[in-house]
């Protein structure tokens, strides 16, 4: 492996890293889109630096755009407290105005400067091992491995200094102001925060990559786990794992890193849709399909409990009686044996003394709707899980 | 803790993925841009250089975007040859900061001599970069690339100088067929229609007028105005064929036919002309020589 491919690999994992950590918060408090806005309206306060400082490597560029960044989030929540329309309505109305000052900027004033969209705006990953930080007439690495690298420390430094301040602001803003942590200032900060890294990434890896590995990792972590730090760490994991695999996939089509990541992201995404635990689509599907199940049973041993009448309980009556077609009632009847709930003797169906207590209970909590009273059997029950 | 296991976790990755051995022949690592770029540089140093071009048939130089496999070979590379004047966009700045004592970067296009080249009504510093479509502009970049090469590496200067003899050779061979090519075209019939100005320097060099519907840059694109006035010039001037470039989409230019159309006008579309990007390799238009020739075969026949 040649030292490019191992410094683009290591910025992208450090990006990463620095874009999952705000992502999370961002997608918890339901502004993903922000990263999406803010990407696009920074551009005039590039532009602007562009204009005082002369230098598309000037860190005043960044600044200013981190500035406009916050503008374009205190934009979004003075439209959005008029109360006339709502949030998603109010980044749609912020960015695209903030984008076109900057394009009619760039666009009145590129007569003798070399300043187009692209020279600005798309970093591209391929080729940031090439632009090399010199210090004291040595050269220390790529550049943006050491700009994402200070993005990443101090939102790590911050992370940790006020975690319980974000979490407790993140999930109750009124709990917060109560507890004397004011929920703006954590907003903005966060923002702030979210800004400066879209930012010093979108230099880095380039404007649709940024977008991705701010939400899709968070997404994917939401999916898995409700834990804040777990959801933090999961984040960084698919953040990182889907940068590398995603540079390998490119490295093996010999394709655009960039494009490929996005790709990986998305991939990753979709698997763990499909195949979460608890929230994963087969699960709900899977679950769906034992609580039908079970409702049928426990209508089927109520039925058992009512009719002491031999004939009622004969096992070519069931069908008749509840009305079912025979493949449920053959999976309700087998269910109910495995648990013990019933014993068939000569065709004729009784209910066992561990199945007599299990409609007893169950009876009860559908009359009373105490939850303590089924604890134990939510490990066997999806029907009691809720 | 959990970050100290995704750390290790993410080395061991990297380590894991052991990169191919580069197997190093001694020969000059030589990068190039653009197929007519790629072309000339392997006429030149010919089984003397490892040669690598970036871009391949029918990629639109402006709008080229950078796979995996071109970052290993930029990095590996001994010398990087590109056209400049901004054709290759932001690619650029990029040689431009790769430039260091073991790799030269060479915009051959910024070694010609300014006054000659077509500037930008707009920008005094922007020039229009499709140089190659003067003879007399590739021959420089001939000269240009045997005297890098032979500085680079002056073990095989005579072979580079030998190919660049025969080269010239054959470069002033083309020249003579193309001009009793295009004499046998008259003068008012030489007119030539095509979606973006990418044959400036061709009709400059054999009295072409050159109308082109999009303007220099192939990321912007055409307004109904620009297709309503070329409508009315091809009709004033009884074009009798427009034509489609190879990097460019069809479509621009099939909306100019149809405005041509609605105004009882008959044009057709000539054929693709090869503008930014050769042909496919192996075929005779996949060589400068061959592109060069088909793009005069079917100006000419389709004009006339």
């Amino acid at each position: 492996m040649s030292t490019p491919q191992i410094e683009i690999q290591l910025i992208a994992a450090v990006v990463a890293v620095a874009c999952a950590i705000p992502g999370v918060f961002l997608v918890l408090r339901k502004m993903a889109l922000i990263s999406d806005a803010i990407s696009h309206s920074i551009l005039p306060g590039i532009v602007l630096g562009f204009f005082l400082t002369h230098d598309l490597n000037s860190p005043w560029l960044i600044l200013l755009a981190a500035i406009t960044g916050v503008i374009t989030v205190v934009l979004v929540e003075a439209i959005q407290k008029t109360g006339l329309v709502k949030e998603d309505t109010a980044i749609g109305l912020v960015f695209p105005a903030l984008f076109s000052i900057g394009v009619i900027l760039i666009a009145k004033n590129a007569n003798d400067v070399h300043l187009d969209v692209d020279a600005v705006l798309l970093g591209e990953l391929a080729f940031a091992p090439f632009d090399r930080l010199e210090l004291f007439g040595t050269d220390v690495g790529p550049k943006s491995l050491w700009v994402m690298g200070t993005i990443l420390l101090c939102t790590l430094v911050l992370l940790f200094l006020f975690f319980k301040e974000l979490k407790v602001s993140t999930f109750d803003a009124g709990l917060s102001s109560a507890l004397g942590i004011s929920p703006i200032v954590m907003h903005y900060g966060l923002m702030s925060v979210s800004s400066i890294t879209v930012v010093g990434a979108f230099d880095a890896v380039g404007a649709i990559l940024v977008v991705a590995l701010m939400i899709a990792p968070a997404a994917t972590a939401y999916l898995l786990t409700s834990d804040l730090k777990k959801m933090l760490g999961f984040s960084i994991l698919f953040g990182v794992a889907s940068a590398i695999l995603g540079y390998w996939v490119a490295n093996l089509l010999d394709a655009s890193i960039s494009g490929a990541m996005t790709t990986v992201l998305g991939l990753v995404f979709l698997s763990v849709y499909l195949f979460a635990p608890r929230k994963g689509l087969i699960s709900v599907l899977y679950r769906q399909k034992q609580q039908r199940t079970e409702v049928s049973l426990l209508t089927f041993l109520l039925h058992l409990n009512n009719h002491q009448d031999i004939n009622e309980r004969h096992i070519n009556h069931l069908n008749e009686h509840i009305n079912w077609q025979k493949v449920r009632s053959k999976t309700v009847v087998e269910l109910a044996l495995k648990n013990n709930m019933i014993s068939i003797k000569d065709n004729i169906v009784s209910l066992t003394d561990k199945g007599k207590e299990f409609t007893e209970l169950a009876l009860e909590y559908i009359i009373t709707n105490k939850d303590e009273k089924i604890e134990h059997m939510k490990d066997d029950f999806f029907l009691f899980r809720g | 803790m959990k970050k100290v296991i995704f750390l290790v976790s993410v080395c061991l990755l990297l380590l894991n993925c052991k990169g191919k051995d580069e197997k190093d022949n001694g020969k000059l690592k030589v990068v190039t841009t653009t197929t007519m770029i790629t072309d000339l540089v392997k006429n030149i140093g010919g089984d003397f250089i490892e040669i690598d071009g970036l871009m391949g048939a029918g990629v639109d130089p402006h709008l080229y975007k950078a796979s995996e496999g071109d970052v290993t070979k930029l990095y590996n590379a001994n010398i990087i040859f590109y056209n400049g004047l901004h054709l290759e966009g932001k690619l650029v700045e990029v040689f431009e900061k790769m430039e260091s004592p073991t790799k030269k970067q060479i915009a051959l296009g910024e070694t010609l001599d300014k006054t000659g080249l077509i500037g930008s009504d707009y920008f005094a510093s922007n020039y229009d970069p499709h140089v190659w479509f003067n003879i007399d502009y590739f021959k420089q970049f001939v000269r240009k690339v045997t005297q890098t090469l032979c500085e680079q590496d002056p073990v095989n200067k005579m072979e580079y100088l030998k190919n660049e003899a025969g080269y010239m050779g054959q470069l002033d061979g083309l020249k003579v067929i193309i001009e009793t090519k295009i004499a046998s075209l008259p003068k008012e019939q030489r007119i030539l229609v095509t979606a973006h100005d990418a044959f400036n320097y061709f009709g400059e060099a054999y009295d072409f007028e050159v109308v082109g519907l999009q303007g220099l840059s192939t990321a912007t694109e055409a307004g109904v105005q620009d297709v309503q006035r070329l409508s009315d010039f091809i009709i004033e001037k009884q074009v009798k064929a427009i034509f489609v470039e190879s990097s460019v989409p069809r479509k621009t230019i099939e909306a100019l036919q149809a405005a041509v159309k609605a105004k009882g006008f008959d044009v057709k579309i000539g054929g693709s002309l090869y503008s930014d990007a050769l042909g496919d390799p192996g075929t005779p238009e996949g060589t400068y020589l061959g592109m060069f020739q088909y793009n005069v075969n079917t100006l000419v026949n389709e004009l006339k």
